[in-house]
């Protein structure tokens, strides 16, 4: 068992080092660097560089280096906690991330409450009663949702948005209440903000969970101690509950890995349409202007929380399902 | 579209299916709306355009306001004692500016949209008015700005400028001689932060000096004689762009600095190790990239400043905000310190769709950045219900779609030496129905023709040669080809390469996600050219790649604007090949052309070097002969057809105005152009609130 967790362990520091490089190596094959994107950026917004002004900042910055030794100072600066200075904010790349994880936090967390709240009893509805009239619209809608890129679903609504109720545009906050301190009223502020990118980012989740969730539960409807339980007088509610559908949430324990680095990103795409001060399009962002010490920052907190997502789910599986435990015993 | 070579990344995909979505959504609704306004009229925006006019500048002193008054914000702090008196805040000489329309109110805030960090210059084009000098409204003749006045000696050796007795930074200290010396010894000279001079300050090849004459006269004086340097000066250009411009994003120029606030900072005043410490704790790796990031007018609240507004609120934050600067230089023909608008409010948005939809919405008072001219007929149909006018604002370049054919093209010879054949360049120009581009592209609203400038600007050669070899003539164009030996064609009409190799094809480089659609034109010219047998191939690839493609001389034709060309000899590189930042007619020649021959490859073509000769002299050459000279550039230009204009003088980038009708003093046309720092020329501090 111990042997197992430290083996685990072990692998999950060497798949963070991996990803470390990766992040890294990724985010420079693009041809051109930091300065070139921003020559690029400035001749197309009507203004310029020159050429010793790049050359300058190439030297500031350090990109006239090898690119191996770009890695070596980045990580010798990551180990002692330091990620670097977002190139495009003038700020350490902790405070830009730290700036939105908590909004994106938010937003994430909201849209998986809204996904499970949703999901978990439509699903087991649509199990219990298959073929009901009420099993025919949940799978409809189901596969609508699964169906409709959830970026266009986000440019309806906020277009209907717009022109029916004329709501604000895009982004978490009224303008009064962007820059604003924390007040009850910027917290109501959110939460009436919230709804929308919420229901957005959690509905094509819904969809798939609806539907992995009615497919587990019909799997073990059929199985004979459900069979028996009834024999045995159960009210039918208390034993749905109690037996098939727990069985039926084993897979959702193996997909927690998943779930951690989506909370920290959030939707890239949607929350980029939404206009979402979250850390998805700040991702997009620096990868387009080729901020090596922000996009690798974030793609290496991304891989960690995939890591550390995965060490969990490992951990819960196998307190959950005997039959893994063994196998660690072996 | 096409990434051949490497494979496409999942991010990318992402990226252009959000982007390609985003124009889907606004361009889906666009079409009913547009029939709608095209049966009223078939040219949609021509009665958008209006008269040029803007605000002018009182220079004589006695006309001068001899009483002032203030923004009641500041009046209040007076009155607390916090700030001195306006008179005591203003120069004894200040900047006198007659508003377009009319004395303002005070008050307000002015909503506007802007999309990161990296859009700076959304701010730095409001407060240019920290220039050294700077134009009038119609962006031709040079004007004071912080100097209020200048002299040229007659060798064109010395430029005197004079400074504004009692003139005071955004902190109440003086702004004297002393923040120009200390730019040029403590920041110019400093190995540290400029690594190498810089070409705005030498003249043929040869470093430039500052003197300091009295406490408000600086001097700059040359070897040679530099009478373009007064251009320089009030041009966008690293010497005369003014602080807000010229020393954000770790830049060193603007020519003067807040010496009693930047030297803390410096080494010198400073100990390097307490500096670097310091650095350290804010995140920064040493003292060059903090001091860096102090003098950066968008990230330091703190930084002492002379525009009319200043950051309170960072750029890197979601919302970018300005508040009005209290020792503001400027007043009104009244004698009321301008600005009148409090504060500026840019309000962050993700991407461009949103911040179109904001704009729509009503959700801005005034922006002319990021608004798209292909999504004029929503603005149109949203007026009344987001209370705002639309106004265009053309430019002066030629060709917002330039196909520049490079002239040191060497990977494929046979390509190469027609890319260097004058007819066949010609022949691609008449080729070219840009009737139907302007239509398709531009609403109706650009000026088909070559790359020269617009006649208003006194470079320009003449309105003949706006249509010079840029006309629609498919006929001519083939016998110029047939004559040129590309007489055989295959199966499907194409012209053969005469080297047995196959069909000719020419490749065209985008570059994709740019203000104007260049890959449609470039895939519109591709259809037209069917008529000349010649096969074009449009090559779309992302935005930094295409610059590394042209720096590594890998191009053949690459589309671009030939913004800022209307001004050549401050902005030269998009129409000549002699920055080797860009260089689309050659990054080789224009090595060649920068490092005086030392490096790089002569240009072929003997007229290209005439141009490039002839550029060169004009700097040491009195205003009237530079015009004259540069005609003569133009002329070649247009001859040769090394870069094929399309459609140009068009508002396709910034000229797109979303005006609220609350606002006051808004000129109905403006000048568009990268020197008169648009909407700058217009001078914002005037704009105000009617209500």
């Amino acid at each position: 068992m111990l042997a197992y967790l430290v083996r685990r362990l072990i692998l999950a520091i060497l798949t963070t080092w991996a990803v470390s490089v990766l992040s890294f190596v990724v985010i420079q094959l693009p041809p051109g660097d930091y300065i070139t994107s921003y020559i690029a950026q400035m001749s197309s917004s009507g203004s310029f560089v020159s050429e010793q002004e790049a050359n300058a900042l190439r030297q500031q910055y350090g990109l006239d280096q090898p690119q191996y030794i770009q890695y070596i100072r980045w990580m010798k600066m990551v180990l002692q906690g330091n990620f670097g200075m977002a190139l495009e904010y003038g700020r350490p790349v902790a405070e830009v991330i730290g700036d939105r994880i908590y909004l994106t936090m938010v937003v994430s967390v909201a849209a998986i409450i809204f996904t499970w709240c949703a999901a978990l009893p439509i699903g087991v509805y649509s199990a219990v009663r298959q073929y009901s009239w009420g099993d025919y619209v949940a799978t409809f809608i189901g596969f609508i949702g699964l169906a409709v890129p959830s970026f266009m679903l986000a440019l309806i609504l906020m277009y209907f948005g717009f022109t029916l109720f004329n709501a604000n545009i895009g982004g978490l906050f009224s303008d009064e209440f962007a820059e604003a301190p924390w007040t009850l009223a910027k917290l109501w502020d959110l939460t009436k903000h919230l709804p929308l990118p919420a229901l957005i980012l959690g509905l094509a989740g819904t969809a798939q969970l609806i539907r992995i969730m009615r497919a587990n539960l019909l799997d073990e409807l059929g199985k004979p101690y459900v069979v028996t339980a009834r024999a045995r007088g159960l009210s039918e509610g208390r034993l749905i509950i109690k037996y098939p559908v727990r069985v039926a949430l084993n897979p959702f324990a193996s997909t927690i890995g998943y779930l951690l680095p989506y909370v920290v990103s959030g939707s890239i795409i949607v929350s980029l349409v939404l206009s979402l001060p979250t850390v998805g399009p700040l991702l997009l962002k620096s990868l387009v202007a080729q901020d090596m010490f922000l996009a690798g920052t974030i793609v290496l907190l991304l891989g960690v929380m995939t890591v550390i997502g995965t060490f969990i789910s490992d951990l819960l599986l196998m307190w959950i399902d005997p039959r893994i435990r063994f196998e660690g015993r072996q | 579209m096409s990434r051949k070579g490497r494979r496409i990344t999942r991010r990318e995909f992402l990226q252009d299916a959000v982007l390609a979505t985003g124009g889907i959504a606004l361009a889906g609704l666009t079409p009913a709306l547009a029939t709608a306004a095209e049966k009223t009229d078939p040219k949609i925006g021509a009665q958008l355009i209006g008269k040029l006019e803007g605000p002018t500048l009182i220079l004589d002193p006695a006309r001068f306001p001899k009483k002032f008054s203030e923004a009641p914000m500041l009046a209040e702090l007076v009155k607390a004692g916090k700030l001195p008196p306006v008179e005591k805040r203003i120069p004894e000489e200040p900047l006198v500016v007659k508003p377009v329309h009319s004395i303002g109110k005070y008050g307000g805030t002015w909503r506007r949209g802007f999309t990161g960090p990296g859009d700076g210059e959304n701010g730095n084009r409001i407060v240019s008015t920290d220039k050294i000098l700077f134009w009038d409204y119609t962006g031709t003749k040079v004007m004071p700005c912080l100097a209020r006045d200048w002299k040229v000696s007659d060798d064109g050796r010395v430029i005197a400028i004079l400074l504004r007795k009692g003139h005071q930074w955004s902190d109440g200290t003086p702004f004297t001689a002393d923040d120009f010396i200390f730019w040029y010894e403590d920041i110019y000279l400093n190995k540290d932060l400029q690594p190498t001079p810089n070409p705005d300050f030498m003249v043929n090849g040869k470093p430039g000096a500052l003197r300091k004459r009295d406490d408000y006269t600086v001097v700059f004086e040359f070897p040679d004689p530099n009478y373009l340097f007064v251009d320089i000066l009030a041009g966008s250009t690293a010497m005369g762009g003014g602080q807000a411009t010229q020393q954000h994003f770790g830049r060193t120029m603007g020519a003067y600095m807040p010496a009693h606030y930047v030297k803390q900072y410096l080494p010198k005043y400073s100990s390097r190790d307490e500096l670097d410490r310091k650095a350290k704790a804010a995140g920064f790796d040493g003292w060059v990239s903090y001091i860096k990031s102090r003098w950066d007018w968008r990230l330091n609240p703190d930084l002492p400043t002379l525009g009319p507004w200043k950051t309170v609120s960072p750029i890197n934050t979601p919302t970018w905000g300005l508040e009005r600067n209290p020792y503001y230089y400027g007043i009104d023909s009244e004698g009321n310190q301008l600005p009148y608008i409090d504060k500026i409010s840019m309000a962050l948005a993700e991407n461009l769709e949103v911040l179109n939809l904001r704009a729509i919405a009503g959700q801005y008072d005034l922006q002319e950045r990021h608004t798209a001219l292909a999504k004029l007929p929503v603005f149109l149909e949203n007026r009344s219900k987001g209370n705002y006018d639309v106004r265009l604002d053309p430019a002066l370049n030629g060709s917002d779609a330039t196909l520049q054919c490079n002239q040191a093209y060497d990977a494929d010879p046979e390509v190469a030496k027609w890319l260097l054949s004058r007819d066949f360049r010609r022949a691609l120009s008449l080729g070219i129905d840009r009737e139907q581009i302007n239509e398709t592209f531009w609403l109706g609203v650009g000026t088909p023709g070559s790359v020269a400038p617009a006649e208003s600007i006194p470079y320009s050669p003449g309105p003949e040669w706006r249509k010079k070899w840029s006309s629609h003539n498919p006929k001519q164009a083939n016998e110029l080809l047939d004559n040129a030996g590309l007489i055989k064609k295959d199966a499907e009409g194409y012209r053969l390469r005469t080297d047995g190799k196959g069909r000719l094809r020419i490749e065209m480089l985008t570059a994709a996600g740019s203000f104007i659609p260049h890959t449609q034109i470039g895939e519109m010219i591709k259809e037209q050219w069917k008529k000349i047998g010649i096969q074009g191939d449009v090559k779309e690839v992302e935005r930094s790649l295409y610059f590394t493609r042209i720096k590594a001389n890998e191009h053949q034709i690459a589309i671009w604007l030939n913004d800022g060309s209307e001004v050549i000899y401050l902005f030269p590189r998009h129409a000549l090949p002699v920055d080797p930042v860009e260089a689309l007619l050659g990054h080789p020649i224009a090595n060649w052309y920068a490092s005086g021959g030392t490096q790089g490859k002569e240009p072929k073509d003997p007229q290209l070097k005439k141009a490039l000769e002839l550029f060169r002299s004009a700097a040491g050459k009195k205003p009237q002969e530079r015009y004259k000279i540069a005609q003569e550039i133009w002329k070649i230009m247009v001859d040769e057809q090394y870069s094929i204009g399309t459609v140009g003088q068009s508002p396709a980038a910034m000229g797109v105005r979303i005006v609220s009708k609350k606002l006051g003093n808004i000129p109905s046309r403006q000048v568009n152009a990268q020197h008169a720092r648009t909407p700058c020329s217009s001078h914002p501090a005037t704009f105000f609130f009617k209500s």
